[in-house]
């Protein structure tokens, strides 16, 4: 392989690039919220994976996808919820109910594939994948355009909640709470703020937002639910949260990293013969635990992250 | 984990009787609850529960060979969760057990494979050891980055499953050095027949070699010995104590010697022993022991006595004089070692080839074991018996009621949330925990 074919499939990896990334990076991001409360949500796969199958589910019973999606990230908040009520209410260990989280999810949703899924007796409405869309102009801008501006919806938002959960986080007087009860719950409590009521909403959010991620698997990408579909993205997506040192750019970033090898396989598959892409795959993870390291810049989490908040 | 032992030996008789009754009591309320929160599903669902249970108890203990193949199904999760709850008594949560299960398959197999010319009984022990070393090493490695860097077990050994589960794709997939070039599907060559962990079924034929049996006796009495031992120094407070060491080791000579007897006849027992079907293997009898070794380890030695410190109290253990770094790195490892011994006595017993990475779900699962038994290794004996029992049950009661197997991962998350809340089941059934009683806590952040 030369490198003019190399540059010539730039675009389409690179697009590919951004397509993979999607739902690490919202992964990350739903990371990125429940931890700056101060709760720690491995539930992140399970959740993906619950709102994938109800996403589906309600496509197939309404045929309309749209309610697909609200089902589907209506799912994944409800079994938030549930995290929020082990971990902050109850004080169960942070990491265990997220664990039994996703057992659960997968529990469920297998079962529910089975009953309902496997051989349906509605039909799915035609198409059943949000379709993409062109941004008129910007989608003729040579290189760009394809990678950026002829996206499906999830894709987007993706990009879009990048830049609303930075400033939501930084910029906003309820980000700067929010820090506060990760940081410091105490402190924060007697400067009046709920602690509470601040890390049900952040791990509500963080739900929806592993929703979304799920549901790019089976709403966006596939246009049906399969077992265990999501493929361990939402741990990957915790990674590039930590890679990402607990901002929503750096995570993009770091989703993008993650999502290359990926996309390098699905478009040189054939041509690359030397590199067995298991080692490639390999190379996120590895990244992640030198990272956690300290070797190549510390990797500090919210001072709180992980503990249960005791109100006096 | 709490410093159990200490609060309860200064409680009074009855608080001693409410104190063990709660922490029996939880864990089976637990485990009940989630049943019924199960059935309550299935019936929902518009299946029959009382078939699906009928199902699920018929295929994990009535039915023929339902019992042994229970007791395969509960010798990896036997180990693991030994694994898991080791790491827990330090304070570490080792939530890449599946990695360590993985690293250690890999490495067993190879020395299963490439080690030729041995005899059965010098090369079974090496293969398992070179499993115990793989998952030691996988384990340790988060150990030492955990104590050295501050970096957190749960992130580390969570993202080394995933370069173990590529490892071993890549060694017998596509052009892998491991693959067998005849298989048409991604598989090792299959392990020597020196490696092969010997079935129930394969006893007789083996026991017919006088040297095999002469070595299985000792090994017997030895174990016995040790029991006696055990039992004589901390089972009966004494009473028993002054049988002295000489007695103990004759009865086990003796016990030997029986055993020496029986072996040679094991085939006129019947059952598993001639039964050509049944795949139950002796690697059951070794996870036995191993719990039985991981309690002594635990309780009875200094060592474990500073591993349990740590993990109740790390600074206080500092400030005390015991050695973190090495406390911390070595409870990994043996956790570790645990999980690479399971990955290795699974596939020298039951597969016999590495096969590509299929994810069993044993990492969490495992978890949900250890803490079932508050993470101590004699309650892992009966976690994991239930675990297994309720995997092997699962196909035919799907069979039977038309209910998905996956609803017994339903119930395994339930019954993990009612034991790591226990706040949810005294709520529900009105009991109040005895003072100093606290939910599993083990983790803190990432940077801690």
């Amino acid at each position: 392989m030369d490198w003019s074919t190399l540059l010539s499939l730039a675009p389409s990896i690179l697009a590919s690039a951004l397509r993979t990334a999607t739902p690490i990076a919202l992964a990350a991001y739903s990371g990125v919220l429940a931890e700056r409360a101060g709760v720690v949500n491995i539930a992140i796969e399970g959740m993906m994976l619950m709102a994938a199958m109800v996403g589906d589910l309600a496509m197939l019973y309404t045929g309309s996808i749209w309610v697909g999606i609200f089902a589907g990230l209506l799912a994944a908040g409800v079994l938030a919820l549930l995290h929020g009520a082990l971990s902050i209410t109850f004080k169960t260990d942070q990491i265990i109910s997220g664990t039994a989280i996703n057992i659960f999810a997968m529990g469920v949703t297998g079962f529910a594939y089975k009953r309902f899924l496997a051989t349906p007796e509605l039909s799915r409405p035609s198409p059943s994948t949000l379709q993409p869309i062109e941004i008129p102009l910007l989608k003729d801008i040579p290189v760009l355009g394809d990678v950026l501006f002829r996206n499906r919806p999830i894709v987007y938002a993706m990009l879009i909640l990048t830049f609303v959960i930075w400033y939501a986080l930084f910029k906003t007087p309820w980000g700067l709470r929010v820090r506060a009860v990760g940081e410091h719950p105490k402190a924060a409590d007697t400067m009046g703020i709920n602690v509470y009521r601040t890390r049900y909403i952040s791990v509500f959010l963080s739900g929806l937002l592993a929703g979304l991620a799920g549901l790019w698997f089976s709403l966006e990408q596939v246009g049906h639910f399969d077992m265990l579909m999501t493929n361990g993205k939402g741990f990957i997506g915790l990674a590039a949260m930590i890679f990402g040192k607990w901002n929503p750019l750096g995570a993009l970033a770091a989703a993008l990293i993650f999502g290359l090898p990926e996309a390098v396989q699905i478009n040189l598959a054939m041509s690359m013969p030397n590199v067995p892409y298991q080692f490639m795959s390999m190379i996120p993870y590895i990244l992640t635990i030198i990272v956690l390291t300290g070797v190549v810049g510390r990797a500090v989490s919210p001072a709180a992250d992980g503990t249960p908040y005791n109100k006096g | 984990m709490t410093a159990t032992s200490k609060a309860e030996v200064r409680e009074p008789e009855l608080g001693r009787l409410q104190v063990l009754l709660y922490r029996l009591g939880v864990p089976l309320l637990a485990v009940i609850t989630a049943l019924a929160l199960g059935a309550l599903a299935m019936w929902a669902s518009g299946s029959d529960p009382l078939v699906a249970y009928k199902g699920l108890l018929d295929g994990s203990f009535l039915k023929t060979r339902a019992f042994g193949e229970t007791l395969v199904a509960s010798t990896p999760y036997l180990l693991l969760a030994l694994g898991v709850g080791f790491g827990f008594k330090c304070g570490l949560f080792n939530i890449g057990v599946e990695g360590q299960y993985y690293i250690g398959q890999i490495l067993a197999v190879w020395v299963a494979i490439n080690v030729k010319g041995l005899p059965l009984y010098v090369h079974l022990p090496l293969v398992i050891l070179a499993g115990m070393l793989g998952g030691a090493i996988w384990a340790g490695i988060p150990g030492f980055l955990k104590v050295r860097f501050g970096a957190h077990e749960v992130i580390t050994t969570m993202m080394l499953n995933y370069v173990s589960f590529n490892l071993c794709d890549y060694l017998v997939g596509l052009k892998g050095p491991m693959r067998d070039p005849r298989a048409s599907v991604p598989q090792s060559r299959p392990i020597l027949a020196s490696a092969q962990l010997p079935r129930l079924n394969e006893l007789p034929a083996l026991m017919a070699n006088p040297l095999a049996r002469i070595v299985v006796a000792l090994l017997v009495g030895l174990v016995l010995y040790l029991l006696f031992r055990l039992v004589t120094r901390y089972g009966f407070k004494g009473r028993l104590s002054k049988l002295n060491a000489g007695i103990v080791a004759a009865v086990s000579l003796a016990l030997a010697a029986g055993a020496w007897l029986l072996l040679g006849n094991l085939a006129s027992f019947g059952g598993a022993f001639v039964d050509k079907g049944s795949r139950l293997h002796i690697g059951f009898l070794i996870a036995l022991a191993m719990s039985v070794f991981m309690w002594w380890l635990l309780y009875k030695t200094t060592f474990g006595f500073e591993i349990r410190t740590v993990g109740a109290n790390r600074d206080a253990a500092g400030y005390a004089g015991i050695n973190i770094t090495r406390n911390v790195v070595m409870a990994m490892a043996i956790s570790g070692s645990l999980a690479g011994m399971a990955g290795a006595i699974e596939i020298i017993g039951l597969d016999r080839v590495l096969k590509s990475f299929f994810s069993a779900g044993y990492g969490f699962d495992s978890i949900a074991i250890a803490l079932l038994a508050n993470s101590h290794p004699l309650g892992s004996i009966v976690s994991a018996l239930l675990f297994g029992a309720l995997r092997n049950g699962a196909d035919l009661m799907e069979l039977r009621s038309g209910v998905s197997k996956q609803m017994i991962s339903v119930v395994q998350a339930l019954i993990l949330m009612f034991v790591a809340a226990p706040a949810v089941i005294s709520w529900l059934y009105r009991i109040k925990a005895p003072r100093g009683e606290k939910a599993a806590s083990v983790t803190s952040g990432w940077g801690k």
